[in-house]
């Protein structure tokens, strides 16, 4: 199911999106995607940590080291406010953008 | 900026805990990967092995997080580790911060000279209101004022602070020793005029000091004191033996304080209100209140109406600056073209640093290409080229502070006193300095670092990685800006090298230069006589014996003289209009040195007498004894013995003539023809000079100064010195300015030679493959050694020319410092193109020889 190409510029969308719901770890973010998408979006760790970090130096998501099942720590990502106001605008970019698209193919 | 700042600091804290905690969250993800797996009905091993192949290069996606983490600061400091890599590994890199290093040294430690003496002004508070005052006419005048124009000056209120201040040398004995130091008499408050003035111990001079009964007081500089005193705590308040006098100590000044001239350590009160005592030396602090112009007129109006001499003379007031420096002219001529030389010197090693730089990152260029094929962009290629190179600059700029201050202490130590006594501003390496020395640095660093990374850094990303080009392709930008350094800097050199041929050929014309008498083995005291203290009938026949009589009792004086005037250059300036006896000759304006000898005195000089004969005790005062020159100027092809002539209404008749003597000095003007009358008598001038010749050598100077100066109370000594040091002083400028001058050259020399030769051999070892080849083909190996020297031969040509245009422009501005050579003097020239050619023959003889060698098997076989 690679689909990447068009991932790339949607992956920061999808992670916002998906820590809006509820904070969560690097796995779960992943899982969460590729359950929500039906299996058709995976991101690959490769390019969602770095994401993840860039994001958090941005100042879109805060981060946190916890305690979590069987004894290992993990890193616990939230969204800030900032992050909350990149949700909104991006999410409005992509829907004008998917509604253009949209709008192209369907001509003749 | 400042959240940034700290956040930044707070990253490179954290770092290793940031890394750590990366690896941490990875491994949480590839654990959970491996728990769904297992969920999903995998065997454990199986479960492990998906993961990781679901997953991809753990250490990929922890490079590319890092990646994304780090700061600018982090990537800074690994192109810095990896220059310092770079740099470990030795060769050009050293070299060239080695000659950055010296470049800025030699240009921090000429500015700092040239700005004591020359740029910076005295060392007080608002030295432009402060100025010596004299009184004259167009010509000039005496230095000294009448007591009384003093004291009308202070009534009349026309200068913020008028004060005196009368440099001289005393003689300090000291716990049985006997020395000579610098002493200025000045008025109490001289130093509130120059404002800013706190001793170190002890007080300033009040009000009631310097009158009668307080005139024994007096401020030592902290040189003196911890020469003299050894820094003795208690020093204030004790005594010191000065020309024989008991004078106390009241006071010390910090080094530091240099007024009215350097070599002051000792300062005297006086009051100068003895109306036949000594004649002030005036120095003034201007009102700002008051027009210059008007308080001119004022002080002149007022000293005519104190003084009657300068009203008939119809002196007024003149006015000089009081300028941190009190250089000569020859010195103000030398030390701009000095510093205009180390300007070229610090042009020439940037060239050199720039063109080693170039050849270094042209070498690189296959590492570049790499990088760049690895994904490296043309800014983080040129970062790195930058950073190396700043880091070279960085280390320079240490080494050239360095360097700096060392060459201040040398100069300090070295320079002929001459050129350090003549600041009021003590030599030190200032802040000014220092920060010229960052700024050229900068200059140096950008120059040398940015073209050559650059250049260096525009790969072609195939070619250079193309196994059979080994060694990399040279730009053809890279090539052509290599061969102007090369041009610009071998002009350079060529520059200096004339300039420094004129200077050294010129002092040694100096020091050659035939004196016309004999100064070897002779000691002259100069002595002042108060006239008025030589009272009654053959007091002054009796001073003069007993000066004599001391002088004849000191150890090993074989002869001595007496003179009014002594060479050189030292007579009566005497000018206006002689008249010879010839018919119809005209009247001669020239400007004669006038000197009163007595009978012995020309053969003790061997100033030989070449017609006539010396003085004879019957001889009247008109009976003179003239010089070659002065004969030929008004009795052009005569004998002179017999002639007269006519000087300011006074006649007078040739008895002999006299070999004429040279005072060898860059100012011709100070060199004039001489005339002799016969010396009347110590006691009938204000002063006298005793020439001493002794056998082997001559007593101690401060030991006959002490003695003669015991003598009598009219009879006060000025100094005491060999008659040698007179023309060795003359010589000590031109010599430094000769030796720096050479010094400049050599380096330039050297860089230019350097330069050349290392992109020559540079060039060779990247044409191996072509001249292989060539030598394949049958080419022998004298042909390929002719494609190096065509090489080095057409720079060299280009660099010759420029430089001969240039030199021939600084022979010019070298005029007036050249002595008995022109501006063309075809030695000098010959000289300069010889060794320049020696260089360049010197310089590329080994890539030459290395090009010969070219071995196309070996070549082959590294294919």
């Amino acid at each position: 199911v690679p689909k990447t190409e068009y991932l790339q510029g949607a992956l920061d969308l999808l992670i916002l999106k998906t820590l809006a719901l509820a904070p969560n770890h690097g796995w779960g973010i992943q899982q969460r995607i590729s359950q929500v998408s039906r299996e058709s979006l995976s991101v690959s760790q490769g390019s969602l940590y770095p994401a993840l970090h860039r994001l958090e130096a941005a100042g879109l998501l805060s981060s946190e080291m916890t305690a979590s099942d069987n004894n290992r720590r993990a890193r616990v990502y939230r969204l800030t406010a900032a992050g909350r106001r990149r949700l909104e605008t991006e999410a409005e970019d992509w829907r004008e953008f998917s509604l253009a698209i949209r709008r192209l193919l369907q001509q003749n | 900026m400042f959240s940034l700042l700290s956040r930044t600091i707070r990253e490179l804290l954290q770092r290793r805990r940031a890394n750590r905690e990366v690896e941490e969250e990875l491994q949480f993800h590839l654990e959970m990967e491996i728990n769904a797996n297992v969920v999903r009905g995998l065997s454990a091993a199986d479960a492990r092995r998906q993961a990781l192949a679901d997953l991809g290069g753990v250490a990929q996606t922890t490079e590319a997080v890092r990646g994304v983490r780090a700061s600018w600061i982090d990537s800074i400091s690994q192109d810095v580790r990896f220059a310092l890599r770079v740099l470990r590994r030795g060769g050009t890199g050293w070299l060239a911060m080695a000659m950055l290093a010296l470049a800025i040294g030699i240009t921090a430690a000429m500015f700092t000279v040239v700005d004591a003496l020359l740029l910076r002004t005295a060392p007080f508070q608002n030295p432009d209101e402060l100025a010596f005052v004299y009184l004259g006419n167009d010509h000039g005048g005496p230095n000294a004022v009448a007591p009384a124009v003093l004291r009308a000056w202070k009534q009349s209120g026309v200068f913020a602070a008028v004060e005196a201040a009368n440099r001289s040398t005393a003689v300090v004995e000291m716990n049985g020793s006997i020395m000579t130091r610098g002493l200025a008499q000045v008025t109490p408050g001289v130093f509130e005029m120059l404002r800013g003035v706190r001793p170190v111990k002890g007080r300033l001079f009040d009000t009631s000091d310097g009158r009668s009964g307080t005139d024994d007081r007096i401020l030592i500089s902290e040189d003196m004191w911890r020469d003299v005193f050894g820094r003795d705590p208690d020093t204030i308040g004790k005594s010191v033996l000065i020309d024989g006098k008991p004078l106390v100590v009241i006071g010390i000044l910090p080094a530091e304080f240099r007024f009215p001239s350097a070599s002051t350590v000792i300062w005297r009160a006086s009051s100068f209100d003895d109306p036949k005592g000594t004649r002030p030396v005036v120095y003034v602090r201007f009102r700002t209140d008051l027009p210059r112009a008007d308080a001119e007129r004022i002080a002149t109006t007022a000293a005519r109406s104190a003084d009657s001499v300068t009203a008939t003379a119809n002196r007024y007031l003149r006015v000089q600056p009081l300028r941190g420096t009190l250089l000569d002219e020859y010195s103000e001529r030398a030390i701009p073209l000095l510093g205009g030389g180390v300007v070229l010197v610090f042009f020439v090693l940037c060239a050199n640093v720039s063109s080693l730089l170039l050849a270094r990152f042209t070498a690189r260029q296959r590492e570049f290409a790499m990088r760049s094929a690895l994904g490296a962009s043309r800014a983080r290629l040129l970062r790195q080229a930058l950073v190396e190179s700043g880091l070279i600059g960085i280390l320079a700029i240490l080494a050239g502070a360095g360097t700096a201050w060392i060459l201040v202490a040398l100069a300090r130590a070295f320079l002929p006193e001459a050129f350090l006594l003549g600041t009021l501003n003590p030599l030190n390496l200032d802040l000014r300095a220092l920060a010229v020395t960052s700024a050229a640095g900068v200059v140096a660093t950008a120059a040398a670092g940015l073209l050559p990374a650059w250049i260096g850094t525009r790969v072609q990303r195939d070619s250079p990685l193309r196994v059979s080009d080994r060694g990399g392709t040279e730009t053809r930008a890279a090539r052509a800006l290599a061969r102007m350094l090369l041009v610009a800097e071998l002009a350079l050199a060529c520059t200096l090298l004339t300039g420094a041929t004129l200077l050294i050929r010129s002092f040694v014309n100096l020091a050659n230069a035939d004196r016309g008498l004999d100064p070897e083995g002779i000691v002259v005291a100069r002595l002042s006589v108060l006239i008025p203290e030589l009272k009654g009938d053959g007091a002054r026949e009796s001073l003069a014996r007993s000066l004599e009589d001391e002088v004849r009792s000191l150890p090993a004086v074989q002869q001595m003289a007496w003179s009014y005037g002594l060479p050189p250059g030292g007579g009566a300036m005497s000018f206006g209009e002689w008249h010879s006896d010839l018919a119809g000759a005209p009247a001669l304006d020239m400007v004669v040195d006038r000197y009163w000898v007595g009978p012995e005195f020309f053969s003790m000089l061997d100033i030989p007498i070449l017609r006539g004969r010396t003085f004879a005790p019957e001889d009247s005062s008109n009976d003179v004894v003239v010089g070659e020159r002065f004969a030929a100027a008004l009795w052009p092809g005569l004998d002179p013995l017999g002639h007269s002539f006519t000087f300011v209404k006074e006649r007078f008749r040739v008895i002999g003539v006299a070999r004429e003597i040279n005072y060898p000095t860059l100012e011709t003007r100070r060199d004039s023809p001489e005339f002799y009358e016969q010396f009347k008598g110590v006691g009938r001038y204000a002063m006298a000079m005793a020439s001493i010749r002794c056998a082997g050598p001559c007593p101690d100077p401060a030991l006959i100064r002490q003695r003669l100066g015991r003598v009598h109370a009219a009879v006060r000594v000025d100094s005491v010195r060999p008659l040698v040091d007179s023309y060795i002083e003359e010589l000590a400028r031109p010599r430094s300015a000769a030796a720096v001058g050479f010094a400049f050259a050599a380096i330039a020399v050297l860089a230019a030679a350097g330069g050349l030769f290392s992109v020559l051999s540079y060039a060779v070892r990247r044409r191996r493959r072509e001249f292989g080849i060539r030598s394949a083909l049958g080419a022998s190996s004298s042909q390929l050694a002719g494609v190096v020297v065509r090489d080095s031969v057409t720079v060299s040509l280009a660099g010759l020319c420029a430089g001969g245009l240039a030199s021939w422009w600084i022979a010019r501005g070298l005029t007036s410092l050249q002595y008995g050579v022109s501006a063309t003097d075809p030695v000098s020239c010959a000289v300069v193109i010889s060794l320049l050619a020696i260089t360049v023959a010197l310089a590329s003889w080994w890539p030459a020889k290395e090009a010969m060698r070219s071995d196309p098997v070996s070549l082959l076989r590294g294919e």
